[in-house]
């Protein structure tokens, strides 16, 4: 998406300590610095240059510090607190609400363009709920629908950061650091900095509860955050209980069957992709050799979050159906895999 | 050492441009250590009964290598090297049963519940304990991800052997 880019541009613009430049420039290694056109993000945000009111703020009595967790790893760390300032200082004027918009799209992209270290999973997740979020945000506010959808853009990038920062950090859950959250305070509600912490953390634990929602199968149409959290409970136990079972199962069975082990790993590789495939199937022998050619398919189907039973379903026929050509595959074993290389 | 190598590279060829699907990974990463654990085993083992607790043990093992991206699993990691008895589901049943008596007898302080539950899935999440709430959840999310596409790998491959 280009307009990310042209994000990272005029959010450097925003922190008005350093007009000129940005503080990202220097330590982002994904900042193209090429695009400082004004960029229109379906939100109209301008490109004016921001005041330097921005950076000063005295006499906010609805600032909010967070500590955040351990900074990215793959993000200088400096980069969280700057994005941070630049969204928290505001008061209510509708320019700081954009530019609060941008830093938060910054810091989306971000997470989007960092994703070798981020978990791609919790990735894919969370672009999923990300509409979801922008359209509840916009109906939730009471406030400008910009602004709104600002602020839960900010929120949802302090929860990406976060979710990112504790994969990757080793000590993300206890080491304080010096990256805070700000917040400013929404229209009608206490400005106590205390139940403004506490309003940020539920939002934040609530917002994930959605994401958990749409992952758990079954729970849409349950509201309610005790009878969401026994589902995902019974869920996360009946699936533990599942690999209890197998493991067992395969405890039994495995000392019996030695060779077809090696099929194995063809049929699994195979069991959401096309069946015209089958080289695919070689790919972990090959890693075996030292070799990793898993990126030049581009015919892998990503394997559908629906029930396990249909996914079952669809392993099984492709296991059974595929069985003789990833059979014949293997023989041509070193010839096949170089041009995949 | 071989494992190694391989997550490292498998990691580093997902940042390519045409991505492979993040789920296609794990399978992949998980499938491709758990056999060759497999078949180790059976080799070592290949008088006395394979145990189901080393079985278990490996099972447990590919899924932490697997994801390592995720907190949860340096926490299992930890786990599996420092006891040989893999503890992390065999807690499940039990906490089950008390979960269904407390959400029926507290019916009043919502917020106590909350706590209990969220303390629950916390047991369940190798390393819940340690983590905060917000944290936590998000790892949950992750876990049972890797908990489903595990599943299906050890179906399929249960369903080869048999």
């Amino acid at each position: 998406m280009g307009g990310e880019s042209n994000n990272e541009g005029e959010m450097g613009l925003n922190h008005g300590h350093d007009p000129s430049m940005p503080l990202y420039a220097k330590a982002d290694p994904y900042f193209s610095s090429s695009d400082w056109d004004p960029v229109v993000n379906g939100g109209g945000f301008s490109s004016s240059p921001y005041p330097s009111v921005v950076m000063d703020n005295p006499g906010m009595s609805c600032f909010t510090h967070y500590q955040s967790g351990s900074g990215y790893p793959d993000m200088p760390a400096s980069l969280l607190p700057f994005g941070d300032c630049g969204g928290g200082q505001f008061l209510g004027s509708e320019k700081n609400g954009e530019s609060v918009g941008r830093l938060m799209r910054a810091g989306e992209s971000h997470d989007q363009v960092s994703d070798d270290g981020v978990s791609p999973t919790r990735k894919r997740r969370q672009a999923e709920a990300e509409s979801q979020r922008n359209k509840k945000a916009v109906e939730a506010y009471q406030e400008d629908t910009q602004r709104g959808s600002d602020q839960s853009q900010k929120k949802h990038k302090d929860g990406q950061s976060k979710e990112t920062m504790n994969k990757e950090s080793s000590q993300s859950e206890e080491a304080p650091k010096e990256n805070y959250i700000h917040m400013r305070a929404r229209r009608g509600q206490a400005t106590n900095s205390h139940s403004l912490a506490e309003r940020v953390r539920r939002e934040k634990i609530s917002e994930r509860m959605r994401l958990l929602q749409e992952l758990v199968p079954g729970c849409n149409k349950i509201t309610g955050k005790a009878v969401m959290l026994d589902e995902i409970i019974n869920y996360v136990q009946s699936l533990q209980q599942q690999v209890e079972f197998l493991s067992m199962k395969l405890a039994t069975v495995n000392p019996e069957v030695n060779i077809d082990i090696d099929r194995i790993l063809p049929k699994d590789l195979l069991q959401s992709r096309d069946r015209n495939t089958p080289t695919l199937g070689l790919n972990p022998f090959t890693s075996f050799q030292g070799n990793i050619s898993t990126t030049t398919n581009p015919q892998y189907n990503p394997l559908p979050q629906t029930t396990l039973e249909s996914e079952l379903q669809s392993l099984y026929q492709m296991g059974f159906v595929t069985n003789p050509s990833t059979m014949s595959s293997f023989s041509p074993n070193n010839g096949r895999l170089k041009p995949e290389l | 050492m071989e494992r190694q190598i391989i997550n490292k590279k498998k990691r580093v060829f997902s940042v390519e441009p045409n991505k492979i699907p993040p789920s296609e990974v794990f399978t992949r990463k998980y499938t491709s250590l758990l056999v060759p654990a497999l078949k180790k085993l059976n080799m070592n083992k290949n008088s006395s009964q394979v145990n189901q607790l080393t079985v278990k043990h490996e099972v447990d093992m590919a899924l932490a290598l697997s994801a390592q991206e995720f907190a949860w699993s340096r926490f299992l990691l930890q786990k599996l090297s420092s006891s040989n008895n893999p503890t992390t589901t065999t807690s499940s049943s039990s906490n089950g049963i008390r979960i269904q008596e407390r959400s029926g007898k507290e019916g009043g302080h919502e917020d106590g519940e909350r706590e209990e539950k969220l303390r629950e899935l916390q047991k369940l999440l190798p390393g819940g304990e340690e983590m905060n709430v917000e944290e936590m959840l998000g790892e949950i999310g992750n876990y049972i991800k890797c908990l489903e596409l595990q599943t299906i790998a050890l179906k399929s491959i249960v369903q080869d052997t048999t």
